[in-house]
């Protein structure tokens, strides 16, 4: 009896369609996907039940991070106008070159004093050094003077002021960054946290639930 | 696919020609998709996807004059003072002495009975954060007020004579 030969399978995989896939995937989280923009810090904002995206236009950010530093973040559409206004404000002696540096720079953390010293570092350095955080105590508030210079620097366009603190910041830190916005008779913020579903049963997630018939 | 058909150029040599052997065109694979799963990872941990939300906070002006000041009935106000590592001291009406304990766990337990038992317009809630509450605790806080609807909230500092008390009662308690 002749015993029918098992055929030995190749073993060899066509790996050309995995490499398909791999490259497409690929493609598709470099083009959809947004590098991290560069913080001073590292800030873990708190969680809320809030679904309004951080308007990323015309902001001005307000970092605390966990040492109860400030830091100031400012977008691109108004770091000159503000720069220009401070100085205007605080009669400062800069020139144009200044200025640029200004703009190239990401974060502010530093006190006036210090500031133009601070500009003049190239912004990859500038991670590196270590910012004592914008003064923001009753007797030296230039937390104010930067949103004063805000405010008259943004007139006629709508400012986003933001507020972002970490989870372990001591509430007295925000208190004082909200009392330097009061005293320029800013009142609206956005709180900057991180999406949190609604708890099930409670009266928003009714509402919710509702506002989805509604949609529908 | 990722082989491709060679013709074999002579079929017909003539005898004595040597036949050129055929190369395999076969190229593996693996060490490509290797880099390319790579890189997917790589974009995925440094991208956001997830943009960050923003809760919307509106502070009143402060005033001095007593008649813009808000009116608050005692029977319908919950004082909620958020102290050191996350411990919440309540009371309601107006006697902070009567003040009970609790934690974030039962914050909203607390805040639907109160809002239960009281007129809708009469219910005001009071959030008085002290020297040694962080940030998340304030903004929990708010978050909870927004996922159970109350409509009337207000955050102040507290009064000296509530911030001994919470003080005496951290000291008793040996909260760190």
């Amino acid at each position: 009896m002749g015993r029918a030969k098992i055929k030995r399978g190749s073993t060899n995989v066509d790996m050309t369609a995995m490499c398909d896939v791999a490259f497409l995937l690929l493609s598709f989280f470099i083009l959809t996907g947004q590098f991290k923009p560069s913080e001073a810090v590292e800030v873990n904002p708190p969680n809320s039940v809030s679904n309004t995206h951080a308007p990323q236009k015309d902001a001005f950010l307000v970092s605390i991070d966990k040492d109860n530093r400030v830091f100031l973040n400012l977008t691109d559409d108004i770091k000159g106008d503000i720069w220009d206004e401070l100085v205007a404000e605080k009669n400062m002696k800069v020139t144009s070159e200044d200025k640029k540096d200004f703009v190239a720079t990401d974060f502010v953390g530093v006190p006036f004093s210090q500031l133009l010293q601070f500009i003049k570092i190239s912004p990859e350095q500038q991670k590196n050094v270590k910012m004592p955080g914008i003064p923001t105590d009753s007797t030296n508030n230039e937390l104010q003077a930067w949103i004063s210079a805000a405010a008259t620097a943004g007139t006629g366009k709508k400012l986003n002021f933001l507020i972002k603190g970490d989870n372990a910041t001591k509430y007295p830190a925000f208190s004082s960054v909200i009392d330097a916005f009061k005293k320029n008779d800013i009142y609206k913020y956005n709180l900057v946290t991180n999406a949190e579903d609604v708890p099930e049963g409670t009266a928003l997630y009714e509402e919710s639930i509702r506002a989805q018939h509604e949609g529908k | 696919m990722a082989e491709m058909e060679v013709k074999s150029g002579g079929g017909h040599k003539g005898p004595g020609v040597k036949k050129s052997k055929k190369l395999s065109t076969r190229v593996d694979l693996t060490p490509m998709v290797d880099l390319g799963f790579l890189l997917i990872t790589f974009f995925i941990f440094t991208t956001t996807l997830a943009e960050p939300t923003a809760m919307n906070l509106n502070m009143p002006k402060d005033t001095d004059k007593p008649d813009e000041v808000n009116k608050v009935k005692e029977s319908g106000s919950l004082t909620l003072m958020l102290g050191k590592s996350n411990v919440i001291y309540y009371y309601f009406g107006s006697d902070p002495t009567k003040m009970q304990t609790s934690g974030y766990k039962d914050l909203r337990k607390i805040i639907l009975d109160k809002k239960k038992s009281t007129p809708a317009d009469d219910l005001y809630i009071i959030i008085k954060p002290d020297k040694d509450a962080t940030y998340k605790n304030a903004v929990d806080v708010l978050d909870e007020m927004t996922i159970n609807d109350v409509k009337r909230y207000s955050m102040i500092d507290p009064t000296p004579e509530e911030y001994k008390l919470i003080q005496q009662t951290e000291a008793a308690g040996g909260v760190q």
